[in-house]
Order: C-alpha cells, then sequence, then structure tokens
C-alpha cells in the first residue's frame, strides 16, 4: 500500500470506520444497543451464531463422523478455494461494486497455468514428472492471467464508468468462453504430479497447504482491509465516492486496484484448484461467482457498500460447506444446504437493509 | 451423468473381466445374513454414529441428481440394498462436476460406509477423493464412469458404450435403406463415453457402402444451437438422411431445426438413452429410435458387488445391457425406460 499517495489531511474524516449513525446520533435503548452489536455490519455477532449452532447440531448428531479429523480437514480444504473469491468479492462489494467474473477468472487462469506448465514440462507426455521452475512459472501465468482480468474489469467500471454488473457478466463469458476456445471445452490435465502432491493435497504438519495458502492470504487480506490505507480507501469509496473523490482520494485508481485484487485471487484461485483437482474443471465454476457473493453478504457485508467484514466473510463461506458436509453425513438430500443458505442469505440482507433504515432515521 | 466420462480403454478392460454378470441373489442374500450378524457385533466401535456407518451400510454417490439415467440407478441400488438388508445413502451433485461432487465424496468417507458405489465426475480429479476413501477402508465400486486410476475400485459396473454406437449405427442403416449420408450430433468434445458411441457407430457404419457419414457436429447441451447447425448441414448435404443425436437436448433440437427447414419426416434421428422425454419424443414421432442403457440394472449390480466386496466374496465387473427402443417394440421394452423417482 506504500504506493498509494501521501494521505490527505481531510482523509481521517473520511476513512474513519464506518458505524451506525444510531449508534453515535441517538442515545439508543439497551434492546437497540443489543441488536445493534448484533447485527452491525462491523459484528457479523449472529451469523457466527449460526455457524456455531449449525456445528453444534450436527456435531450432538453425528460426532464420530462430524467431529473426525478427516471430516474437519476435508471441510477447510473445500472451503479454501471459494474462500479466495469470497475475499476478493468482499473488497469488490464494499465499494459498492460486484465481480461475476470470478468464476471465469478462475478456469481461464487455471487452464493458462496448466498450459504452461505442460509446454514448460516438455510437453503431455513428460510434464507429469516436471520440476519446481515449470510448476513456478505455471504459477505466476496464472497469477497474471487473473490480475489482467481484474485490471480490465476495474478500467472498464472506473475509466469508462460502465456498470459493474455488466462489466463482470460480459468478461465472466469472454473469460469463461476463451478458456473453451483454448481448450476445445476439454479439460487439461497431466499437470506436474509435484504440484498436487505438496499443494494439493500435501501437509504442513498437521495442516493441508491449501488451507495454510488460503489461511494466510485471508489474514493478509483482513489486515488489509481493516488496518490499512487501502482498506479505509475501500471503505470510503462505498460509503460516498463523491465524498471520497473531494477528499483527495484517486477513486478511480483505487477501484482498479481493487478489482485487480479480485482478478489476483481468482487467478491464486484458480492455481490452488488445480493443484488440488489435477485438472481444469473448466464447466464446474458457472456458480462460483453466486456462491462468493453469497458468503460475503450473508458475512454482513452490505451490497450498497462502505460497511463489512473479513471475518463476515468467512464465516459466510464456511456455512454451506460445513451444511453441505454435515447433511451428507446425516444421510440427508444435499439439496436442503440449498434452501438454508437461501433462506440464510435474505435474513442478512433483511438486517442490512434495518441497519440502512437505522441510519436512515431522522 | 448418463453420457458420463468413462474412458474407453476402461470400458474395453471392464469387458474383459465381467463375467457373464451378476451372481445370483439368493446366495447374496444368505451371506448378506450372515453379515448381519458379525456387523452387528463389530459395529459397536462406531455405534454412536448410528446406523449409517459401519459395515452395513452403503452409499451411491450420482454422477448428477438432475438426470434420470442416475434416478433410475439410484432406485435399482436402494431396492437390491433393502433387499439385502444394507441401509444405502444416495447422495449427487446439482450439476455433473467435479467441485461439487468432492466435497460429497468426503463427507461419505468421513460418514464411513462399508461400500460405495461412485460414478465419478472427472477422471483425474476423483482419484484423491476415492483412493482416501479406499484407504479408510472403504470397498469403492465404480457405476457408469470411471476413473482413469483402475487400482481403486474392485469393481466397475457399466454399458459399452462403443456396442450402443453400434446398434445405433444398425438401426440407423435400416431406417435409411442403406444409403444416404448420416451425421452424428453430439453434445461437447473430450467426453470420453459420448466419443466411444461415435466411435462404435462411425465403425459400424462403414459396413455400409450406401451410407456416407459427415463430420461430426459438436453442439453443447444446448437446442437451439443443434438446431442452427442441422438447418446449415441440411442446406450443405440435401442428401441427409439420418442423423445420431447423442442426448435428449441434442436431438430436440435437431428435430427442431429439420421441421423448419420441412425435412423432419424424411430425415430419421436415432436418440441415446430412454429418460421419459425421449420416450414421450419416440412416441410423437420425434426420433425414430432409442438406444437405452439399464441403469436400474447398474443400480442392482453396483450393490451386488459391494456386498460381495463386504462379505469376502469377488466383486465382479459387470456389463449391462443395451437395447433399440423403436415404436413398434416400446410396449414390451417397460424395463428399459429411465424412471423420474422410484
Amino acid at each position: 500500500m506504500s504506493s498509494v499517495q501521501n494521505e490527505p489531511p481531510e482523509q481521517a474524516a473520511v476513512s474513519a470506520p464506518p458505524r451506525p449513525a444510531a449508534e453515535r446520533s441517538e442515545s439508543p435503548t439497551l434492546s437497540e444497543q443489543v441488536s445493534a452489536t448484533l447485527f452491525s455490519a462491523t459484528s457479523p455477532l449472529w451469523i457466527f451464531l449460526a455457524l456455531v449452532v449449525i456445528v453444534a447440531v450436527f456435531s450432538v448428531l453425528k460426532p464420530s463422523a462430524f467431529l473426525s479429523s478427516f471430516d474437519i480437514k476435508t471441510i477447510f480444504i473445500n472451503a479454501a478455494v471459494v474462500m479466495m473469491l469470497s475475499v476478493g468479492m468482499t473488497f469488490v462489494i464494499i465499494t459498492a461494486g460486484i465481480d461475476l467474473s470470478v468464476g471465469s477468472v478462475l478456469v481461464i487462469s487455471g487452464v493458462l497455468a496448466a498450459k504452461v506448465m505442460i509446454a514448460a514440462g516438455g510437453g503431455v507426455a513428460h510434464a507429469a514428472g516436471a520440476g519446481w521452475g515449470a510448476i513456478l512459472a505455471g504459477v505466476a501465468v496464472g497469477l497474471i492471467v487473473g490480475v489482467a482480468w481484474g485490471l480490465i474489469n476495474g478500467s472498464l467500471i472506473a475509466l469508462a464508468g460502465l456498470p459493474p454488473l455488466i462489466v463482470t457478466l460480459g468478461t465472466f463469458g469472454m473469460a469463461l468462453g476463451l478458456a473453451d476456445v483454448i481448450t476445445s471445452g476439454v479439460d487439461v490435465a497431466g499437470i506436474p504430479t509435484k504440484l498436487n502432491s505438496t499443494i494439493g493435497s500435501g501437509q504442513v504438519g498437521p495442516i493441508p497447504w491449501l488451507v495454510l495458502i488460503a489461511a494466510v492470504v485471508t489474514i493478509v487480506c483482513g489486515l488489509v482491509l481493516h488496518l490499512t490505507r487501502f482498506g479505509r480507501y475501500t471503505y470510503a469509496i462505498g460509503s460516498n465516492p463523491e465524498a471520497a473523490r473531494r477528499a483527495g482520494i484517486n477513486v478511480n485508481l483505487h477501484l482498479i486496484k481493487v478489482y485487480a485484487l479480485a482478478g489476483l485471487l481468482s487467478g491464486l484461485g484458480g492455481v490452488l484448484s488445480l493443484a488440488y483437482f489435477t485438472t481444469t474443471t473448466i464447466s464446474g465454476h458457472t456458480t462460483d461467482n453466486l456462491t462468493a457473493i453469497a458468503a460475503v453478504v450473508i458475512g454482513g457485508t452490505s451490497l450498497f457498500g462502505g460497511r463489512g467484514t473479513m471475518f463476515g466473510t468467512v464465516v459466510g463461506v464456511f456455512i454451506p460447506v460445513v451444511l453441505a458436509s454435515g447433511l451428507v453425513i446425516m444421510s440427508v438430500q444435499s439439496f436442503w444446504q440449498q434452501v438454508v443458505i437461501g433462506a440464510i442469505l435474505i435474513l442478512a440482507v433483511y438486517f442490512d437493509q434495518l441497519r440502512r433504515r437505522a441510519r436512515l432515521r431522522p | 451423468m448418463r453420457r458420463g466420462r468413462l474412458t474407453l480403454l476402461a470400458v474395453i478392460a471392464a469387458g474383459a473381466v465381467a463375467g457373464c454378470g451378476s451372481s445370483s441373489s439368493s446366495t447374496t442374500s444368505a451371506t448378506g445374513a450372515a453379515a448381519t450378524s458379525s456387523a452387528s457385533s463389530s459395529s459397536s466401535t462406531t455405534a454412536s454414529s448410528g446406523s449409517s456407518s459401519g459395515s452395513k451400510s452403503l452409499a451411491l454417490i450420482q454422477g448428477t441428481k438432475a438426470d434420470n439415467f442416475y434416478v433410475t440407478m439410484g432406485c435399482g441400488a436402494k431396492s437390491e440394498a433393502a433387499k439385502l438388508g444394507y441401509s444405502i445413502n444416495v447422495q449427487g451433485p446439482a450439476d455433473f462436476s467435479a467441485p461439487e461432487q468432492i466435497p460429497i465424496v468426503d463427507a461419505v468417507t468421513a460418514q464411513h460406509p462399508g461400500a460405495v458405489l461412485i460414478a465419478p465426475t472427472d477422471t483425474h480429479a476423483l482419484i484423491a477423493p476415492m483412493q482416501q476413501m479406499k484407504s479408510a477402508g472403504i470397498k469403492v465400486i465404480q457405476v457408469d464412469t470411471t476413473v482413469s486410476d483402475p487400482s481403486i475400485a474392485v469393481a466397475s459396473i457399466s454399458s459399452n458404450n462403443v456396442e450402443g454406437g453400434a446398434k445405433a449405427a444398425d438401426e440407423m442403416a435400416k431406417l435409411i435403406g442403406g444409403k444416404g449420408s448420416v451425421i452424428v450430433m453430439n453434445e461437447q468434445a473430450g467426453v470420453s463415453t459420448t466419443e466411444a458411441r461415435i466411435q462404435g457407430f462411425l465403425q459400424e457404419i462403414k459396413k455400409y457402402p450406401g451410407i456416407k457419414p459427415l463430420a461430426t457436429q459438436y453442439v453443447g447441451d444446448n437446442p437451439a444451437k443443434a438446431a442452427q447447425a442441422i438447418t446449415a448441414v441440411y442446406a450443405a448435404h440435401p442428401d441427409l438422411a439420418g442423423v445420431f443425436a447423442t442426448n435428449v437436448l441434442v436431438a430436440q433440437g435437431v428435430d427442431t431445426g429439420l421441421q423448419t427447414a420441412h425435412a423432419a419426416s424424411k430425415i430419421k434421428i436415432i436418440g441415446y438413452d430412454a429418460d421419459p422425454t425421449q420416450v414421450a419424443d419416440l412416441k410423437s414421432g420425434v426420433v425414430e429410435a432409442l438406444i437405452a442403457q439399464e441403469p436400474y440394472q447398474e443400480g442392482v449390480d453396483g450393490v451386488e458387488a459391494a456386498v460381495n466386496a463386504l462379505t469376502g466374496k469377488p466383486a465382479q465387473s459387470t456389463l449391462t445391457g443395451l437395447a433399440v427402443l423403436t415404436r413398434s417394440n416400446l410396449a414390451s421394452m417397460d424395463q428399459y425406460v429411465y424412471k423420474s423417482s422410484c
């Protein structure tokens, strides 16, 4: 974040972490205080409690299976890739934007990373035994491709002034279409086995590499969001872009950076996905964007921008993954997961609306 | 998915090891009963997780729930499991995709049933999760599709897709009187099961010198694209006499396209699989014939193989049957029509 220009004096006022106006301008009753704490964006406690309840129910009903170290590990692994998309999506939605392209950017990053690994590893016949040189080249290409798509999104949104929904809907189709063009729709397999045996399925002590990488990235991005100027600018732009502009923030540049970050994380998701699945799973990511948006919104981030937390997003990612695993273990139709997630999503947005109304009250 | 992603090799390998089908159910149920008593004594260690884990329980992981092929397979597996005194947990992803299927595979492994029937959605991506399943001591049986590593599953149950394609070719030759151009309309490239069907079709069609096969068209799972493509093909080849459509949506799109071109009556369409929509299409004349698999039998054979594996008997890979459904024989072919619910 050191590359950002010097902080203007007005910045402090603009970039103060947003708080519900009710806390400042009114003398709230006790119940209002309680609900403000429970339902405020800066403390997505109710949704965390929901996760705790879900975990508790499964733990009581099926302790030996649900609480097995194997199941806990696979829950974390299965959350890792979506977590990367959701972390990027958190920044985007806090700017009051949206990024529908994340799943497609993940796919094309994975496809190009795989192609590069195979080419650098000496072709399809030899790539399985390729060393770290080929792998790193592929990883680098995957990340660069992700950033590039993010820059395209950000530039079109910030500079051409197009709506994020339309721009990223367009790049959603373009990225997936190009991935299909490059591969003729056939998944690219035969990537170096070293990539899978380390990042894809290896462990550092008891912790899988996938989980470790996802955790570090999430924590770093959480710190960036909540503690740095980059994060404060993100909130400020989401709250009121005009005020942010007048306060001296280069709004356009910052938006481009935010979408580039989301692209970078999608590219990382593509590389992790490639390492985990050992193939590109082209057709498997068309609803990743909605999964990530749901996770972020369930986590208490407002679609209207300006408020949200990384912790909430983490909880929002885990709820569907935990539900999916627990319901299968209970021999319940796993489709109930979608029903429950849908209900929780609507509830989350309802609470967000309550907050907004409370803030707008005279 | 019914079209699955089998590697051709695996099909042939499965065919080679396949005996003459499933063993008699009376002996299996006898050993099933024996297993009941042994399981009840050994299940004390896993008692807390109830009836869903341990050697008396099975699971079926479908390729996707949204497909009558797998629904029918689930019906067969449930009925056979109930007959043998086993519980079965039937689960499947909403779409035919590895990222959606793998969390289900992991959760089933955590649940730890005795044996699992699985239709892997990807030949590579499912290897590691299925390997974990095997390492956990669970017997793995592949149904319909397979992964590229043949060492994981104790048995594989499927139909022979090359033969299915060949049957379609023979039926086509009969329908069009042995002359004219024919074309294969396929969903997408690289799905090895449908590729095997096409290979079988094109090989067999060579036996009919009057028939000229055109280049295969790939139109995705999309009736609109199929309609567009077939009108273009018909414009270029007015002698077009027959179309082999590899799935239901493609067949419907082809018919729409041919209707627009006023050629529907003279061009014969053969479809693959027999879910209720397709059978309705057969009755109403949209298609002339259907190549039907036996997903119900795949479920039954899968459960039998699982129970054999659990009771220490050899688990046999089997090839299930194929049938050509036409309007004239449909009445007698009830068992081949897929179900939308049990």
